[in-house]
């Protein structure tokens, strides 16, 4: 008859910086290669659809315990993800995840930036972190902290003008994320400081 | 996602995933339009455009065609291909999460339905039932792009 098959267990959205990626805990049997097949539910599924549950092909037959659900999952409205093990013809039942997930929960990190002085000019270079993202840049003078000028920026494909500095003068920065689609920012970057050149001694 | 857009209608702005619903659309556009057979045929714009009804009406209608798409045209459009199905559901819920938006604020400033965007939503409605259901859904859903230049 056909093996009995746990369904998976311990299932989790892991979300950072909008990216999505479901994962559960592994079914074993001896000698056999389990494969996986999750599917999705919104909150339109549950309330017009009779619950229908999507399936999602980036998850389904795979031997992985972990898959991307990036495309799936839009909008800010909750979302259920359930997953079943599958040995051949013998499907567990489906273990279905606890709670809803919703983007807006996402977990957004600082950007990666990297300050540079050339010659007078205060340049500095962002990682890029895909479409969803602004970047917004604070940058002032060491010595005048008050002052602080913003620059906010969407594309970030190379090296950024900020500002032209003054001769041997300090100049700081540091740099967070926005996502309108949740309408949510990153805590801020460490801050960076850099000196431009030229001689800022006085000869009397 | 990128162009996250804020929906003008009236004196509501209801910030809405427009990118990400055209991507959501485009990816699937052909699809549907292939299950339209009656080309000679307009659910939103016929006999007029949207572009006709007046900037004070637009919040009542564009409430009334999220309600449309969101009760009517999507339970209908479920085909067999998981792709399509998939961004017809990112769409839904879209439409879902803006309606409520568009609904609230619909409350606080009161968005009126004068005569024109009445008459033009029951002509939609009446567009729409002369049609048998599914050609009448999945005509709906592939004049999409209508509705979203409209709305932008």
């Amino acid at each position: 008859g056909d093996a009995f098959l746990p369904a998976p267990q311990s299932i989790l959205i892991l979300s950072t910086n909008m990216k999505r990626f479901l994962t559960w805990s592994p079914v074993f049997v001896q000698g056999a290669t389990v494969r996986y097949s999750a599917e999705f539910q919104a909150k339109y599924e549950r309330a017009y659809a009779n619950g229908r549950w999507i399936p999602i092909s980036e998850c389904s037959f795979t031997t992985a315990t972990m898959c991307n659900i990036r495309d799936d999952i839009s909008d800010t409205v909750a979302y259920r993800l359930r997953v079943r093990a599958e040995l051949g013809a013998t499907r567990s039942l489906w273990g279905t995840m606890k709670g809803f997930f919703d983007r807006i929960t996402t977990s957004l990190t600082p950007p990666l930036l990297r300050v540079l002085a050339e010659g007078h000019h205060l340049l500095v270079e962002l990682a890029d972190m895909g479409p969803a993202f602004k970047f917004r840049l604070l940058y002032w003078k060491k010595e005048q902290q008050n002052n602080v000028q913003q620059k906010v920026m969407r594309e970030v494909s190379s090296v950024v003008h900020l500002d032209s500095m003054e001769a041997g003068a300090e100049y700081c920065v540091k740099a967070q994320t926005h996502v309108e689609a949740i309408n949510r920012s990153s805590s801020f970057s460490l801050t960076q400081c850099v000196r431009a050149q030229g001689d800022t001694s006085m000869s009397l | 996602t990128a162009g996250d857009k804020i929906s003008r209608s009236g004196a509501c702005r209801v910030s809405l995933s427009m990118a990400e619903i055209r991507a959501g659309f485009t990816a699937v556009k052909a699809n549907i339009q292939s299950r339209d057979p009656i080309r000679t045929l307009s659910i939103l714009s016929h006999p007029h455009s949207l572009h006709k009804v007046k900037s004070s009406d637009r919040c009542c209608l564009t409430h009334h065609l999220f309600t449309f798409y969101v009760d009517k045209v999507f339970k209908q459009c479920r085909t067999k291909d998981s792709f399509v199905n998939r961004k017809i559901s990112s769409i839904a819920n879209s439409f879902l999460s803006a309606r409520r938006k568009l609904g609230q604020c619909g409350e606080q400033n009161n968005c009126v339905c004068g005569e024109e965007s009445t008459e033009k939503f029951k002509q939609i409605l009446a567009n729409y039932e002369g049609l048998n259901v599914t050609s009448a859904a999945m005509k709906s859903l592939g004049e999409l792009d209508i509705l979203l230049d409209w709305m932008e």
